[in-house]
């Protein structure tokens, strides 16, 4: 019987159009006697904590950036260091006495990261090829320009959220990287084809060898870079 | 119609001026909007991760437009030019009311579908054009449309029950738990990201690409709290007043709480305001394709 009558006083004050609603109940009225704290003590409290949480989140986050900052390798493993890191980035090659740094640790790391990608591009090679046989002219071209414009997109958007300067990033070579390792298969694929059949002879390799593999996927990447600008830009 | 006394309440119930409502309103329609037709119009925009930023600003446009709609039937209605009563009139409201739940199911259902499609780019970058076709895409956005229109019939029709309150709000903390562990995860793996490069050898000196390296870093926990940070500041506040509502509606320090309703529904609709300013805007295509639709006159010259 509450109910009925809570539902009737609720239609009549709907058609009302009153900021009311039912809970305002107006036949008991919340009696303010004797109250120890302040009348607005949870709003207040609530807004503290909201507050207390957000700049929480934010120094945890600037904690987690600051743990890890670039640290040292060792100056033997530098010059092989960087080739497996070819597909995250340096089509620079030059060398610094402060790279002479870096450590061992990096090498193995990024080997097992470089493993990680190969294994997704193997499969996702394997699915997309004929995907891009099979695929009409147009949705072709479609897909050649969502794969043209995902990585700009990923780059704004994604990258963006994290690393705004992606965008100015110009000539810098590393964050450009950044940039194409987050792009899909093509270029990573091509290094992977490249860089994993001699990632184990690298260390052995002369250095006329190392510098062949340096050059020719930097020709090809640009060789693709230019293929899916012409195709975007069509478009 | 019958409201408190005011010498018996010690909290009187804040009220926002309507203009305000009407400027929230209209400039997060406008907003949203913009986004929607550029998203539709440029081709080069079709793809999974713009169509889900589409779908958040389709929702916030309905938001925004139901909730102008309904300020301006009560600014009516309080001048008299609308009747106060009738089935018409409570159907409406009704609809009305369903309208901005499903938005708000909606939005944070958006939310979500766009943390995951971030988290897919990241971390299975190579798998991400199979896994995320347009079809699926499509496909996930009918479901979400389809969820939200049920969810919101029901949660109109049923208001009073406890238990749609409960769905709902739990519904919300879940969705945010998840949004934020997907993102801070996302975060942590582009630290790791920017520190290999910032460790590899140029020679453009390590000093300052370290410098840079902690400038980014600042950036991204900005811009990662920027977003978390108003998703929480302008729900959490409504949340917990349908909290409050069901937990101690007879208390008084609550009931101070509730008579900020307004507010707090100002705080979400100025969401949808703030919404396109984080996800729409800051994406270049997007901007690029609002200067040619905003700034072209002639529409020949801009294609």
């Amino acid at each position: 019987m509450s109910d009925f009558h809570n539902r009737s006083q609720i239609s009549a004050r709907r058609s009302d159009y009153v900021w009311q609603y039912e809970y305002y109940d107006d036949e008991e009225p919340v009696s303010f006697e004797g109250l120890k704290a302040h009348r607005y003590s949870i709003v207040i409290g609530f807004w503290v904590g909201l507050a207390v949480f957000v700049i929480f989140m934010f120094f945890v986050l600037t904690l987690l950036t600051k743990t890890g900052a670039p640290h040292q390798e060792n100056p033997d493993s530098a010059e092989k260091r960087h080739r497996p890191g070819s597909c995250l980035v340096d089509i620079d090659g030059a060398q610094d006495e402060n790279d002479k740094a870096f450590s061992r640790p990096l090498l193995a790391e990024s080997r097992s990261y470089f493993h990680f990608y190969i294994n997704e591009e193997d499969q996702g090679q394997g699915k997309q090829k004929p995907e891009d046989k099979l695929t009409g002219k147009n949705a072709g071209a479609r897909a050649q320009q969502g794969t043209c414009n995902r990585p700009r997109g990923i780059s704004s958007s994604v990258m963006d959220e994290m690393d705004e300067d992606v965008e100015e990033a110009g000539g810098h070579q590393p964050l450009k990287g950044l940039l194409e390792e987050s792009k899909t298969d093509r270029e990573c694929a091509f290094f992977s084809h490249f860089n994993i059949p001699n990632f184990v002879n690298l260390e052995h390799s002369s250095t006329l060898g190392e510098d062949d593999l340096l050059y020719e996927p930097s020709v090809v990447l640009e060789r693709q870079s230019r293929s899916q600008d012409a195709h975007s830009d069509i478009h | 119609m019958n409201a408190n006394p005011v010498n018996q309440s010690d909290c009187p119930e804040v009220k926002v001026p309507v203009p305000l409502f009407l400027a929230i309103g209209v400039v997060s329609l406008a907003e949203n909007l913009l986004v929607v037709v550029a998203i539709i119009w440029n081709r080069n925009l079709h793809s999974p991760m713009y169509c889900f930023i589409c779908s958040l600003a389709a929702f916030n446009t309905i938001a925004s437009l139901s909730k102008t709609w309904e300020t301006l039937m009560i600014v009516f209605a309080d001048v008299g030019q609308l009747e106060k009563t009738g089935s018409s009139v409570m159907k409406l409201d009704d609809v009305m009311d369903s309208l901005l739940c499903m938005s708000f199911v909606g939005s944070i259902f958006s939310f979500l579908a766009i943390a995951v499609d971030r988290y897919i780019t990241i971390f299975h970058a190579l798998r991400y054009h199979n896994v995320m076709t347009m079809r699926r895409t499509g496909a996930m956005l009918g479901i979400i449309w389809t969820t939200c229109g049920v969810v919101a019939v029901l949660m109109v029709r049923f208001f009073d029950s406890k238990f749609i309150m409960i769905c709902f709000v739990a519904f919300f903390i879940i969705s945010l738990a998840i949004i934020c562990s997907l993102y801070v995860y996302m975060f942590m793996l582009a630290r790791i990201h920017a520190r290999k490069i910032a460790a590899l050898p140029t020679s453009s000196g390590g000093r300052s690409r370290q410098q840079r390296w902690r400038g980014n870093s600042m950036r991204g926990a900005l811009t990662l709290t920027i977003l978390f940070g108003a998703i929480v500041v302008c729900w959490a506040p409504f949340f917990v007043h349908l909290i409050i509502i069901m937990v101690c509606p007879m208390n008084p320090y609550c009931e101070c709480y509730r008579s900020l309703f307004q507010l707090h529904v100002v705080l979400l609709m100025s969401h949808s305001v703030v919404d396109p300013a984080i996800y729409a805007f800051r994406i270049a295509e997007l901007r690029h394709t609002f200067r040619k639709m905003l700034l072209c006159s002639q529409w020949r010259r801009c294609s």
